[in-house]
């Protein structure tokens, strides 16, 4: 059982949630978007299934509400990491693709980039806070994809977008879930403690 | 005769030099052995065989030999044939295919044989029928015939073939037979029989060979393209579709579909999808269709500053080729040798490279080399870069001193012009009085500051003024106007 938070602790924590819920409700429009300029501009059918892309945990979790706090908080980290490397991935291949054309939809990439790099720094800083130790980046996200055909990139690239439009809402489901006050003592649950 | 003699005696020559005689005897006597004798043609002698095969290789006679054969059977039967050249029929030998080489790029076949041509007399024309077969049934794609002349000697023979599909979408055969004109020879000539069939398997045949084919290929606008979905054996097509239209398949075999898109258009910059709909998931390709690049118009080169010579060009129509199929550029020198890639954005329009000015080396003979996967062009320039100078915008313009009637100005202008005279224009201007232009020769220098006066000016007047620059000697064209001062004559 982690001690009760100080105010000031739990004050920290709600102002960090706050924000990342935030950013998160941000980054879920900004993908959406990027999703349908992605499917138009790939050629591709917005109905297609696509297979799960390797390394990325699915945001679908089975018995969400029994996860505790740190549960969430590494579940989030290692997803948006492996988003993290996906993402610098694609805009790669869209750079080696297409050079200049389409240069909105690299920007667009970009931001979104940015977007889930800084969001994973939120979750760091939640898990600094529970003074719970930051796993190694090394050997984490997904192991360097093998050499796709350009289909294969494309399709990948829309499980990736459709992946983390869903996480994004878990997130914030997750976060709002962090936020909540416990009911002992009225402050900001402790990590551990959270149902 | 009895029913034991040979019969239908028949000769055949491969060579033109020897031929094989062969010949039926009932099954009584087949297992009997056969005298074969037959006279030289020049009568003299007689040659003897004892043999069982019912064959004999025997020389080619010049006219007619005769042959006289005896049985072995249960009495000796005696029987004569008179064999004429005219009855024998010359059949070249069946070819043998070298190798069979397979370009999967470009859907190529390469077929090497042999023409034996060493056992035949020199200058003899050989045709050559080619056959290249589909599918799992076989079926015939096409026929080519192929010439050659025969030079005595044994010549490798080589034939390229592009097929008008990927040569993974199904198994490829390719078959050769051969005819040789020997219009010496009297008797009847025939085809060799068909080699044994080659074969370059396709996908379609290996375990896990899915996919789509061609993949991710680049294609000239206008191309008919043929694309095919290679699949497992229990798994059902759906459909195929290029972009956004789906396609009637044809069948190539049980794991294979193919469609045909023809007159492909310009695809978008990420390329157009071709997707194979599978029960249980999907495969795909992208083909890129772009333009093979224009020849580069107006190719035009000068330097600013005897450092760096900038060209131009009108790229002409745009490849709709992007990212790393882009169209690129290089700036070849003969001269010197010297060859130079240019960064250049396919996107905004603008074209422009730039070369080193070497040492000591005035006349420049370039060659703008333009390439994209579908092909290439290029543009040639000589030019002497003296005359070809178009100097920076003077900087810096100063006035350094004036009285009532004159004023002294400097500016500063970025290059060596060291080789050349310059010529500047000093525009004037004040309220009173018409825009002037005083035009002044300078020896050029290096990376240096310029002056000049003006004189006859009015006094206590009010002067705007700017400089411009250009080559004295072989004028191309004024640098851009400097910008202006204000100087009021005391």
């Amino acid at each position: 059982m982690a001690a009760a938070d100080s105010p000031s602790t739990a004050l920290l924590r709600r102002d960090l949630c706050s924000r990342a819920i935030r950013l998160a409700g941000k980054m879920r429009a900004d993908v959406v978007d990027l999703l349908d300029a992605y499917v138009e501009q790939q050629g591709l059918d917005a109905s297609a299934s696509v297979a799960a892309v390797e390394g990325v945990p699915l945001a679908a979790v089975e018995r969400w509400d029994e996860q505790t706090g740190t549960q969430r908080l590494l579940e989030n980290l290692a997803a948006y990491r492996a988003f993290r490397t996906l993402l610098a991935q694609m805009l790669e291949e869209q750079r080696e693709q297409l050079g200049e054309a389409d240069a909105g939809l690299g920007r667009a990439l970009a931001a979104v980039l940015l977007q889930v790099s800084a969001f994973a720094y939120h979750l760091e800083e939640l898990l600094r806070l529970e003074s719970r130790g930051i796993p190694g980046e090394e050997g984490d996200g997904p192991a360097p994809p093998p050499r796709l055909s350009l289909f294969e990139q494309k399709l990948r690239g829309l499980g990736v977008l459709r992946e983390l439009a869903q996480w994004a809402v878990r997130s914030v489901r997750d976060l709002r879930q962090l936020a909540k006050p416990s009911p002992a003592t009225g402050t900001a649950s402790g990590l551990a403690e959270s149902p | 005769g009895s029913l034991e003699d040979p019969q239908n005696l028949k000769c055949v020559t491969h060579n033109l030099h020897k031929m094989l005689c062969t010949w039926d005897i009932s099954s009584r006597g087949r297992h009997g052995q056969t005298d074969f004798c037959y006279t030289t043609d020049d009568f003299t002698s007689q040659v003897c065989f004892k043999t069982k095969e019912r064959r004999v290789e025997i020389p080619i006679p010049e006219g007619s030999i005769t042959v006289t054969t005896k049985s072995s059977g249960t009495d000796f039967a005696t029987k004569e044939f008179v064999i004429h050249q005219k009855d024998v029929s010359f059949v070249p030998v069946t070819p043998h295919i070298l190798s069979l080489m397979p370009d999967f790029p470009t859907s190529t076949l390469t077929l090497k044989w042999k023409d034996n041509g060493s056992v035949f007399p020199y200058g003899l024309d050989a045709l050559w029928q080619i056959q290249i077969l589909r599918k799992e049934a076989m079926e015939v794609v096409t026929q080519v015939t192929y010439y050659s002349k025969l030079i005595h000697e044994d010549n490798i023979l080589l034939w390229n073939w592009t097929s008008d599909m990927p040569l993974e979408c199904t198994s490829h055969y390719v078959k050769i037979r051969c005819y040789i004109n020997a219009t010496q020879f009297v008797g009847p000539k025939g085809w060799s029989d068909w080699s044994p069939a080659e074969v370059i398997p396709g996908k379609d045949t290996e375990p896990g060979g899915s996919g789509v084919f061609p993949l991710d290929p680049v294609v000239a606008v206008g191309s008919d393209l043929t694309f095919c979905c290679v699949h497992e054996e229990d798994q059902r097509i759906t459909n195929m579709t290029y972009g956004s239209k789906s396609y009637t398949m044809m069948q190539l075999s049980s794991r294979s579909h193919a469609i045909r898109v023809l007159n492909a258009s310009v695809s978008n910059s990420s390329g157009t999808n071709v997707v194979c709909r599978l029960e249980n998931g999907l495969e795909g390709s992208v083909v890129f269709v772009g333009y093979a690049p224009d020849i580069p118009q107006n190719l035009s080169c000068e330097t600013s500053n005897f450092m760096m010579i900038k060209c131009t060009w009108k790229p002409g129509r745009s490849s709709g080729l992007y990212g790393k199929r882009r169209t690129k550029y290089s700036l070849f020198e003969r001269t010197s040798g010297k060859n130079v890639s240019c960064e250049v954005n396919e996107v905004n329009r603008d074209h422009f490279c730039g070369f080193p000015v070497l040492p000591d080396q005035k006349t420049y003979d370039f060659i703008l080399g333009v390439s994209n996967p579908i092909g290439q062009a290029q543009s040639s320039l000589l030019v002497d870069i003296t005359q070809r100078v178009h100097p920076k915008t003077p900087e810096k313009l100063t006035v350094i001193g004036n009285n009532s009637t004159s004023i002294q100005l400097r500016w500063f202008i970025n290059g060596s012009f060291a080789e050349i005279r310059l010529l500047c224009q000093i525009e004037i201007s004040s309220s009173h009085s018409e825009r002037k232009l005083h035009n002044v020769f300078m020896p050029g220098r290096k990376s240096s500051t310029y002056t000049a006066q003006l004189n006859a000016l009015h006094p206590d007047t009010k002067y705007q003024l700017r400089v411009r620059c250009s080559a004295a000697d072989h004028f191309w064209r004024w640098s851009d106007w400097s910008r202006g001062v204000e100087q009021t004559t005391s």
